[in-house]
């Protein structure tokens, strides 16, 4: 535990000198889009491994996964977190819409957690969505998010608050203005 | 009973000879180049039998070698890509990066991929039971693996190394142990099959050499057995024709002798006056005439005999009307026959068609054929001559037949077909010092052969034999031609 202390010291301090805190932003509005910007705009699912027995989460059930408050799916399955890597647009959105964070908040957050030993594992990082969606397929206990494009049989779409991404008013979208894929 | 008893063994020593000589006999008559075309043609195709071995037995090596290589580089293959299942897994430990733990997740379950077509593969081609055993055997264990990896893998990817180490030693290496045992004993069993394919190969390689060598010797011994008969029936063919001569020059000049020592002692009779009167001149002048004619008639033979050597034919064919000639022959026999009691009866088909022929050779012959009938006819003094028509049997169409039969001596069925050899002469006939050339025959049969007929013969000992020749029938272009070319010939004259 000591050893773990220490690392999560060393990531905050690294953290704490490369990046503005902005901790406490408040979480954007998640307004159903104008009609002209829905066109770039393209639906962000959430996907978890093929066995996971969960078919739909609610809006504050993905809001404690992603902040790491719900650690499990059942007491012998753990929930393991997949993100893209700082500053691709699916990462954003999903701060922005379900953490209710900027980058740096969530990071100072996730830091905190892990410090403190809130949060026992910190989420898995992928460098592309075929890596995440991969990863998912492998880990019985994963979920993340994919572009509806992205997305294939070998992981399974969650509903979230009953609505699954092709759903009128699902409200996780992604900017496809933004770079990133 | 004398005839039914068992041969003694001097007898069988006697059979054996001559059907030595039979035998010899029988590949003179066939000719050397008969029997080398015989030895090439065996040879040619127990030849081919060898070399079709040969070929089916380089191409079950081929085969075999092909599918040992094959079947090893797939062994190889699913061992290799086995491994590499489990170090691609165990390739994940060494890092906390995502992004390679799942390239090698993913390189895991390539090979994994593999592995179950591998697998796939051999228990579709399994066919003994072991196999079919063993291939079942290796999917269920690498099925149970494959789960144990799935959670190891789960657990590296979640960053519990720990974990993955656990569940990788409690369950992952027995279960790959297993895997890896069912593996070998796959090698095994190819090992097992490969061996015994290549027990048939060599097996078969060993056959092919044995058979080899046997045709090889069979065919050195079969033809150094034709060579041997070869040049055994031509060196007996040689001295056959040497003591033939020897005979026929014997023959001759004892036939000269005959009639010279009569003329001799009649012109010693003229010349020491001890013929007086005219009647006697006269009786003294038909002997030396008779015997003069009769010198005369045995060196035309031989003449003839000599002149037909060559193989050139040197008669004219045309048709001919069979009924004339005969009369004119039997006229001309009379001499023979006349005074010594000959009863020569004669039937002639009287709508007997025109042959074609030659006057002279048909003549020739049917002398010969009755001479021959007047000399082996014995007490009977029976001679029938037949004329008439009947199928050929070796062409199309009718032919006209000629018979000279008697009721003499017979020929034995052994020497039925010496009988036409030139200078052949029975050793019975010799015995029973009837006098002849041996040339008679002969000269009739070649006669026959060069105006395009044969000449037959049946034969019963002691009851007699019957000689026919056979002439083919002229037809409406041979009368053309032969009623043109006498309109021509008339015409020019």
């Amino acid at each position: 535990m000591p050893m773990r202390r220490l690392t999560a010291f060393a990531a905050l301090l690294a953290l704490a000198m490369g990046l503005r805190a902005d901790v406490g932003a408040a979480p954007s509005a998640s307004l159903e889009p104008p009609p002209e910007q829905a066109a770039l705009l393209e639906p962000l699912a959430i996907v978890v491994n093929r066995s996971n027995p969960v078919n739909g989460l609610t809006s504050s059930d993905l809001h404690k996964i992603f902040l790491g408050a719900r650690s499990h799916w059942t007491p012998d399955r753990r929930i393991t977190l997949v993100m893209r890597e700082p500053g691709e647009a699916e990462r954003k959105t999903i701060l922005r819409d379900v953490c209710g964070m900027t980058e740096g908040q969530f990071k100072t957050h996730l830091l905190h957690g892990l410090f403190t030993g809130e949060i026992l594992v910190s989420p898995k990082i992928l460098a592309s969505p075929m890596g995440a969606r991969k990863f998912i397929y492998n880990v019985p206990g994963a979920i993340g998010y994919l572009r509806v494009s992205d997305v294939d049989d070998t992981v399974k779409v969650l509903r979230i608050d009953e609505l699954l991404p092709n759903d009128r008013g699902y409200k996780l979208r992604v900017d496809t203005r933004q770079a990133g894929k | 009973m004398s005839e039914q008893r068992k041969l003694a063994p001097s007898d069988r020593a006697s059979v054996r000879p001559a059907l030595r000589d039979r035998l010899l006999a029988a590949a003179s008559r066939h000719n050397a180049p008969f029997l080398l075309v015989l030895v090439f043609c065996a040879v040619a195709v127990v030849g081919g039998f060898v070399i079709r071995d040969l070929q089916a037995a380089n191409a079950e090596a081929e085969t075999m070698y092909a599918g040992a290589v094959h079947g090893l580089k797939r062994i190889g293959e699913l061992q290799y890509d086995a491994q590499e299942t489990r170090r691609a897994t165990l390739y994940a430990l060494t890092t906390s990066d995502s992004n390679l733990q799942v390239e090698y997740a993913d390189r895991s379950r390539n090979a994994d991929q593999r592995v179950k077509d591998a697998i796939l593969e051999y228990t579709r081609q399994a066919k003994r039971p072991a196999e079919i055993a063993l291939a079942t055997r290796l999917s269920q264990d690498w099925g149970n693996y494959l789960t144990v990896r799935d959670e190891v893998l789960a657990s590296i990817l979640e960053g519990s190394n720990k974990e993955a180490v656990s569940r990788d030693l409690s369950g992952g290496v027995p279960s790959f142990e297993r895997v890896r045992k069912d593996l070998n004993d796959v090698k095994a069993l190819y090992d097992e099959d490969a061996s015994q394919r290549l027990a048939n190969v060599v097996a078969t390689s060993h056959r092919s050499a044995l058979r080899l060598i046997g045709i090889l010797g069979f065919t050195f011994l079969f033809s150094s057995a034709a060579v041997w008969a070869i040049q055994r029936s031509r060196m007996l063919n040689a001295i056959q024709l040497a003591k033939l001569q020897m005979e026929f020059v014997a023959s001759v000049s004892h036939e000269l002798r005959t009639p010279l020592a009569v003329m001799s002692s009649a012109a010693d009779n003229i010349a020491d006056g001890l013929v007086e009167g005219k009647a006697e001149l006269r009786k003294y002048g038909g002997v030396l005439q008779n015997q003069s004619r009769r010198m005369s008639g045995l060196v035309d033979e031989i003449l003839l005999f000599a002149s037909t050597e060559d193989g050139k034919n040197r008669y004219v064919l045309q048709p001919l009307a069979v009924s004339r000639i005969i009369e004119s022959v039997v006229a001309s026999s009379e001499a023979l026959t006349q005074g010594e009691g000959f009863v020569i009866v004669q039937h002639i088909d009287s709508a007997l068609p025109p042959v074609m022929g030659d006057l002279s050779g048909i003549s020739q012959c049917l002398q010969n054929l009755i001479g021959n009938a007047v000399k082996y006819s014995g007490d009977s003094r029976w001679i029938g001559i037949r004329a008439s028509t009947g199928p050929a049997e070796h062409a199309p169409g009718q032919e006209v037949r000629i018979s000279v039969a008697d009721r003499g001596i017979g020929i034995d069925r052994s020497e039925i077909e010496q009988i036409f050899d030139p200078f052949y002469r029975s050793p019975r006939i010799n015995a029973a010092q009837i006098h002849g050339t041996g040339l008679g025959l002969a000269l009739a049969k070649r006669i026959a052969e060069a105006m395009g007929g044969r000449l037959s013969v049946v034969s019963e000992l002691s009851e007699g034999s019957t000689f026919t020749l056979h002439l083919r029938i002229a037809k409406g272009e041979d009368l053309q031609t032969a009623t043109g070319s006498r309109s021509a010939s008339s015409s020019h004259s």
